[in-house]
């Protein structure tokens, strides 16, 4: 670890400077929305104290939509074509470690049996400057998840706000490597090391060990019918987490006489997920496909990864069509935990 | 909201209604759609400029007429959503028992006050503040400001575009679309049992993510909702991407109000507008 | 030498009339555009707008629709319906960028083989004027660029 401190004129150069040495850098937009190339270039986002994006960064690591490979008909013969990856180098600037801890956790499920190239390699090619968050509001846990504002886990550098400028910490050696090859922006920080601030809040809005153990033991339970009760079964809740990595794969139509082999986003909210070929469908109706959505996240994934399959962001609960509060039912689960034990 | 709650808990012990379907506040003092199964539970019953939902999409999952009558809470122009809807042979006016409330328009972000700019976008353009028709009306509706109409500003740039810049406008929106299927999901008047979208056989809309497949699932959204779309806005509003899904359902609203003189979601008794024809529609675009 | 750009047109055309009249002009050896695809289909009333949004996503630079005359449908009211819908989807089509240009309607009769060949010429002339519609292709780039390159659409 290796402390250094950047202006934040210096950054904003730095980004310019990556662009033009064919980085592919990603911010957040204008709006706050959103993780893209085309971010906003004042660097405004590099505050601490604003809510995260309505979207989180996975977008750029696990694509929406991705080519596996080509095929086409010749004369009897199958034609196959490799995908094109972007393979430049990329930098990922402004995420809260709410965005950054997603990677090391997806990293489990996408090198679990088969290793998913397209994310290794686009998570090996990136430098994730992550940054302290100073932000809280009703919807945000990441305490609770076994994270907190000054988690490091998945950075590869980590700013903390100081003043006009940054303390960057350096976390792992890629981002070693990446302030010693770009060291002109930076500068030796002699200050003392900087102290962790407390989190907003000291008491945990839930216990999750015992909302762990109420979900091994409360399949079924009342609780599921009126959790899912006003669900839409949409699948923001899924798309805009962080952590939610379910896929399909279909084959499409491509150009005019080939066809594509397609990864792309699904939804465990949605009634075809399950679907069997037979018409059968064992997730059925909304109330057990939001019991599937709470339990992969706190049971499931920690059951086989030891990890939470989510980082206490929010974005779910502040998105969801009918405000339904993930929190509020963790909440709810952790209270009938504790006075069924009692 | 006293008077809500009255009414609902009448509603239900005098066997009106089996249940209500209608809003609660949250601890973020939002209000979401909240189902009041009992008498006890209409006491969780709220309204006030935070209700933003239509909960008209509700009675597709819960209609079920040997259960007994549907109480519903509508604000002015959510109800649009049930002349629709009965328009169409999906539910009976004789299955619901109305809520009807009054309503001084709902707030855009609920995380801050009523206020002229923090109100949604179809306020903008509301002219009912008072429910049709309906069972029971309760609350009082005030006069408010309203600010400008971005839509309409919006609608108005594209019309004076190219056709090539229209599309790029589009292409740039639909690059945005995550294909969350929440504006179909939301919308009172997407009940299909089994969208077009989720058809593999064949399959008409293509699943992947591309902005050609995004471009091709908005616009036979749109078009699905062509004369029927009641205006409610609830697309634009669950749009994590915050593309203007609406702006294309109010251009077709405005070709069914310029080719037809139909206006959509305002009578129940008036046959739908792409279920019929007349041997005198225009024809003049075809060779 | 540079290749000329021969439009692609996918054409939809009722079994009962268009159908027969575009037969009608091959069998009275009428000389006509070669650009078109027609799709037969039993009747205007069938042709949903999804169609002509999967042949624009398929490559096609222009595309007609054709059926009967009014009055003259083998099933009544086919085309009275098309046309009310056409009427919508015409306009959400412009108010989107595929302008009318590359999407065209018209009726012709099982009698009328030369209508046809003015309406095929037509259309085609249009679209040969407006170009290759790649700005709709290059929508699909996210995915489909390798394949894109090897097709050769300008990118």
């Amino acid at each position: 670890m290796k402390l250094m401190k950047i202006e934040k004129g210096n950054l904003s150069k730095l980004m310019e400077h990556l662009k033009k040495d064919n980085f592919r850098v990603i911010g957040v937009t204008p709006d706050g929305k959103r993780f893209s190339e085309k971010f906003d270039e004042t660097l405004n986002f590099m505050q601490s104290d604003t809510p995260p994006t309505s979207i989180s960064f996975k977008e750029h690591f696990f694509l929406k939509t991705e080519a596996l490979f080509y095929y086409k008909n010749n004369n009897g013969a199958i034609d196959l074509k490799e995908p094109v990856i972007d393979e430049r180098k990329t930098v990922v600037i402004g995420a809260r470690p709410c965005d950054t801890a997603s990677l090391p956790i997806l990293s489990k499920v996408f090198n679990w049996d088969y290793a998913d190239d397209f994310f290794n390699r686009r998570v090996e090619n990136s430098i994730i400057i992550g940054m302290k968050c100073n932000y809280q509001d009703d919807y945000c846990f990441c305490n609770e998840v076994g994270l907190s504002q000054n988690s490091e886990k998945g950075s590869d550098i980590f700013l903390i706000p100081d003043g006009d400028a940054f303390i960057a910490k350096t976390i792992t050696d890629k981002g070693n490597k990446f302030i010693e090859e770009f060291a002109i922006f930076f500068e030796e920080y002699t200050g003392n090391p900087p102290a962790e601030n407390k989190n907003g809040h000291d008491e945990k809005k839930f216990d999750y060990e015992s909302v762990k153990k109420w979900l091994d033991n409360n399949f079924e339970h009342k609780f599921w019918d009126e959790a899912g009760e006003t669900c839409l079964s949409c699948g923001q809740c899924a798309f805009v987490c962080p952590t939610c990595h379910c896929f399909d794969i279909v084959d499409e139509q491509c150009g005019t006489c080939a066809g594509v082999r397609a990864k792309n986003w699904d939804a465990c909210q949605f009634s075809l997920f399950t679907k069997h070929a037979s018409g059968h469908n064992p997730r059925d109706s909304r109330e057990k496909r939001y019991r599937q959505r709470i339990s992969h996240k706190f049971k499931y994934y920690n059951d086989k990864f030891s990890e939470i399959l989510c980082t206490g962001c929010g974005r779910c609960s502040r998105g969801c069509p009918v405000s339904t509060d993930i929190l509020e039912l963790l909440e709810e689960i952790d209270q009938i935990a504790h006075s069924t034990t009692n | 909201m006293d008077q809500l709650r009255s009414v609902c808990r009448q509603a239900i012990s005098e066997n009106k209604a089996a249940f209500i379907i209608g809003y609660t506040e949250d601890k973020h003092h939002h209000l979401k759609p909240f189902i009041a199964h009992n008498v006890e539970e209409t006491e969780k019953l709220t309204f006030n400029c935070n209700a933003v939902n239509n909960l008209a999409v509700f009675i597709h999952r819960f209609h079920n007429p040997s259960q007994g009558k549907i109480g519903i809470v509508l604000k002015p122009c959510d109800l649009k959503a049930i002349n629709a809807l009965v328009q169409e042979n999906r539910v009976k006016r004789e299955d619901l028992y109305v809520i009807g409330v009054n309503c001084s328009g709902v707030v855009k972000d609920q995380n801050k006050e009523f206020s002229k700019e923090n109100t949604q976008i179809k306020c903008r353009s509301c002219a009912s503040k008072t429910p049709a028709w309906f069972d029971v009306v309760v609350g009082e509706s005030a006069e408010f400001e309203l600010p400008e109409d971005d839509m309409a500003i919006l609608m108005k740039q594209i019309d004076e575009m190219t056709p090539e810049q229209r599309l790029e406008f589009w292409n740039a929106e639909f690059e945005k679309c995550l294909k969350c299927y929440a504006c179909r999901e939301v919308c009172p008047m997407c009940y299909c049992e089994q969208c077009i979208a989720d058809k593999t056989e064949p399959r008409w809309i293509e699943s992947s993510s591309t902005t050609r497949a995004n471009f091709t699932w908005n616009m036979i959204r749109a078009f699905h909702q062509a004369g029927r779309c009641i205006g409610c806005g609830e697309c634009d509003r669950v749009c994590p991407a915050d593309i203007p899904l609406s702006l294309l359902n109010r251009k077709m609203g405005m070709v069914a109000f310029k080719e037809f003189g139909y206006r959509h979601g305002t009578d129940m008794n008036a046959p739908t507008l792409i279920g019929t024809f007349s041997t005198s529609d225009h024809e003049e675009f075809i060779r | 030498m540079e290749e000329k750009f021969e439009p692609k047109i996918v054409a939809f055309v009722c079994n009962w009339c268009t159908y027969t009249g575009a037969d009608l002009a091959g069998t009275s050896r009428l000389k006509q555009q070669p650009n078109a695809r027609l799709i037969r289909v039993p009747c205007t009333g069938r042709i949903d707008p999804v169609f002509i949004l999967k042949a624009f996503e398929s490559g096609a630079d222009g595309v007609l629709v054709s059926g009967c005359h009014p009055g003259d449908c083998h099933y009544n009211a086919g085309n009275f319906h098309a046309r009310r819908r056409w009427i919508m989807f015409r306009e959400l089509a412009e108010f989107t960028g595929i302008d009318s240009s590359r999407l065209h309607f018209s009726w012709v009769s099982a009698s009328e083989g030369k209508k046809w060949v003015d309406v095929i010429d037509g259309v085609t002339e249009t679209v040969r004027q407006k170009g290759p519609f790649d700005q709709y292709r290059k929508m699909a780039r996210n995915i489909e660029l390798p394949i894109m390159e090897e097709e050769g659409v300008e990118i």
